[in-house]
């Protein structure tokens, strides 16, 4: 095999490891054994996740949520490299809070600030616009980095389809609020000034598309949203300039993507695609962590031929109970067999298109699930 | 009359939800599946369990014994039409087989109906949404997409057979069984629960009169209940347990049963003095003959700790379970689904 670049050292190169991938591939698992070797390794670490279904808390070994920064006490595990421990902390997005505090930073006064926080509206669309999950993912990111606190944030994406999304999402996000705000609330060309927001300020124009949405919002409704609409448009400067600063923090030196794939014929297209998208959007991809591949079976007899009678296991005319425990484990074994050489496949041609000059680690599917640190540290030796 | 029997007795109850007096319950006729006569079954689980797979042998199944089945399939993916080897089924929809036909709910198409009904005219529509901005933006703050989603599935619900259609009208249905292949679990959740938040934000008006319709509708638990899938993993299984305490807790949507997709074969323990003396041949052998003992090793390993995990399902939730094989048939297709179905008959 070519040589490569250690995993450990991207790691330990970079201040920022975002993990992508398709959904069940075990970002998170990934995310948090990547963390916990680089807090063993004397870095001050922490990992975030987005993942609503605790498993993080899960993986770490930990009762209850993650929504504030929780340290990870590391007592009793192994010192890596010979150097002292660092710090591993955790946090879970909590998307509506990140969103509360872009609110309380952008807003001018505290007026703007309760208009937009006590709106109904204000509360769905943080929870539902599209974007709006990685727009905070990104925003709390660059926090965290700014605040000095730590070498190394490993971030775990979304499960979004599309890698790029989580690249593209906040700026589309913003720029969908910023122009339907303007196209909505704003006659002609002037801009949104005012304090108070309502129907009473829409030309001729807006008006009568108004008229039309009350058909089927009903009028209420529809002044709700533009009382949010109107106090919101006071933030989007702020916040689009801040989405940028992001976007240049993820296309710098300082931060490596590293794609997590699963050995499976579907995973190959989907990582592909995975790949090619965030070449596009400016990252570079540093490592791919290739997880739950089945630990082979026949170390030593892949060149002789599969035959069950050459390898002893004989047929016997006047034993039928032999006979049938022969062809049962037969059986299962070139089932087994048939998985493997169809993963093996799959992780050859993953290599052979995307692997030149990445940091290659294949982690072997584990019997039993990660559930503590202890299960967790089993995976260090297979992530250097 | 047929026999009253205490309700907490039978399988598929949930506890807290009970409609009318809750205690007694008519068996007419003996054994009921768990979806029973139910209109609407949404299959849900986490991504890559084979929800798509099970909605598809639900709908055979169900189209065999009779009922003329509708499969909705929310994610876009046309998984449908790849597992029973058709063109796209789209939006308009497209017969799978005898009695079968499936449709592909795209949250935009939903939407566009939608509004498109609600504006009156197709041409306002496209005036106002037809705007790579503004049908985002109220899209996102009302959680349109959601909203229309589910909601299409109540106006299929509402097709009657004669082409009537609506709340109130009469006659035999178009489709007697509707399953919905539901996105993953996250999502679903947030699309079942999309009517009430829609009705919570509202409180009033066009938009609240519809979310509740539908919520009404997906809370019956006469008429519409969740099927949970999961695989015999530890993740999967402990999402399954969270996804049934919000939807019995949150949402009061009936839970009918969980089915254990991609069982591991059982793996009967051999004769102890005979597996020994396998085990002599191999160790003598080596190369293939011990990797065969080896996987023979694990495959057990495997099914006894999936067999836990069913365990913790069953002990856990206490709704009706089955297991379906796995399969080494690849491509899934029409042979497989023709073989779940078979073993969802036996569903009791």
């Amino acid at each position: 095999m070519r040589a490569r670049p250690a995993l450990s050292d991207i790691v330990d190169s970079h201040q920022v490891i975002v993990i992508c991938g398709t959904g069940g591939v075990g970002k998170t698992t990934v995310s948090a054994a990547l963390a916990l070797g680089a807090a063993l390794r004397g870095k001050r670490t922490l990992v975030m996740t987005i993942d609503p279904a605790k498993r993080l808390a899960n993986a770490l070994g930990i009762e209850g949520h993650l929504n504030e920064v929780t340290p990870i006490n590391l007592d009793g595990l192994p010192e890596q490299q010979g150097r002292p421990r660092g710090q591993l902390d955790a946090v879970m997005l909590d998307s509506k809070r990140t969103w509360d505090e872009v609110v309380q930073r952008f807003s001018r006064d505290a007026e703007t600030r309760d208009r937009i926080l006590n709106n109904p509206y204000y509360q769905r669309a943080a929870g539902t616009l599209a974007g709006s999950q990685e727009y905070m993912a990104m925003e709390k990111l660059l926090q965290l980095h700014r605040s000095g606190d730590y070498d190394l944030i490993v971030l775990d994406t979304p499960p979004t389809r599309n890698a790029i999304d989580f690249l593209e999402a906040p700026s589309r996000m913003i720029a969908i609020l910023q122009e339907g705000i303007l196209r909505w609330l704003i006659p002609g060309e002037g801009r949104f000034s005012s304090a108070r927001a309502g129907i009473i300020l829409f030309g001729k124009g807006q008006q009568a598309l108004f008229r039309l949405f009350e058909r089927f919002t009903g009028a209420e409704v529809l002044t709700g949203i533009a009382e949010f609409m109107g106090a919101f448009s006071n933030l989007l400067d702020g916040m689009r300039s801040r989405a940028s600063e992001v976007l240049s923090l993820l296309q710098s030196e300082q931060v490596a993507f590293v794609l997590v794939a699963s050995p499976r014929r579907l995973a190959l297209a989907e990582a592909g695609h995975f790949h090619e998208r965030l070449g596009q959007g400016g990252v570079s991809v540093r490592g791919l962590v290739l997880n739950r591949v089945r630990p082979p079976l026949d170390a030593g007899a892949q060149t002789r031929p599969m035959d069950a009678e050459a390898e002893g296991l004989t047929r016997r005319s006047d034993d039928a109970e032999w006979n049938a425990l022969v062809e049962r484990v037969w059986a299962t074994y070139q089932g087994e067999r048939r998985r493997q050489l169809a993963e093996a496949q799959v992780a050859d041609e993953l290599e052979r298109q995307f692997g030149r000059g990445l940091a290659w680690v294949e982690l072997p599917e584990k019997e039993g699930a990660i559930h503590d640190l202890e299960t967790l540290t089993a995976l260090l030796p297979h992530l250097q | 009359m047929g026999r009253q029997v205490k309700r907490d007795s039978l399988p598929g109850y949930t506890p807290g939800t009970a409609q009318g007096s809750g205690w007694e319950v008519l068996l007419s006729k003996a054994p009921m599946s768990p979806i029973g006569d139910h209109r609407i079954v949404i299959v849900l689980g986490k991504g890559g369990v084979g929800k798509s797979v099970v909605a598809g042998a639900l709908g055979l199944q169900a189209a065999n014994s009779g009922q003329k089945t509708l499969i909705a399939e929310m994610n876009g993916q046309e998984t449908q039409a790849t597992l029973w080897e058709r063109p796209h089924v789209g939006y308009e929809g497209r017969t799978l087989c005898e009695g079968l036909d499936a449709v592909s709910i795209t949250p935009a198409a939903a939407v566009e109906e939608y509004l498109v009904r609600a504006l009156k005219f197709r041409a306002l529509y496209d005036l106002v949404f037809r705007n790579r901005y503004i049908e985002p933006l109220m899209n996102g703050i009302l959680g349109l997409s959601d909203l229309c989603s589910i909601g299409k599935v109540m106006d299929l619900e509402w097709h009657r057979r004669s082409g009537a259609f609506g709340p109130d009208s009469q006659g035999p249905y178009r489709h007697d069984l509707i399953v919905v292949d539901a996105p993953a679990t996250g999502h679903g959740l947030a699309m079942l629960r999309s009517p009430q938040a829609m009705m919570e934000i509202t409180r009033v008006g066009p938009l609240f009169q519809n979310a509740k319709l539908i919520r009404d509708l997906i809370c019956d638990h006469e008429k519409c209940s969740v099927v949970l899938v999961t695989l015999p993993e530890e993740l999967p299984v402990m999402e399954t347990i969270e996804a049934a305490a919000v939807l019995r807790d949150q949402l009061q949507i009936k839970v009918a049963g969980v089915i254990v997709n991609a069982m591991p074969a059982d793996q009967p323990s051999p004769d102890p003095k005979r597996w020994e003396e396998l085990q002599r041949v191999a160790d003598a052998s080596g190369g293939h003959a011990a990797a065969a003992v080896e996987s023979v090793r694990r495959a057990e390993r495997r099914r006894r700790r999936a067999e836990k995990l069913v365990a913790l399902l069953e002990r856990e939730l206490n709704l009706p379970l089955l297991e379906l094989p796995e399969l080494n048939h690849h491509p899934l297709g029409q042979t497989s689904l023709g073989e779940l179905a078979g073993i969802l008959e036996t569903w009791t």
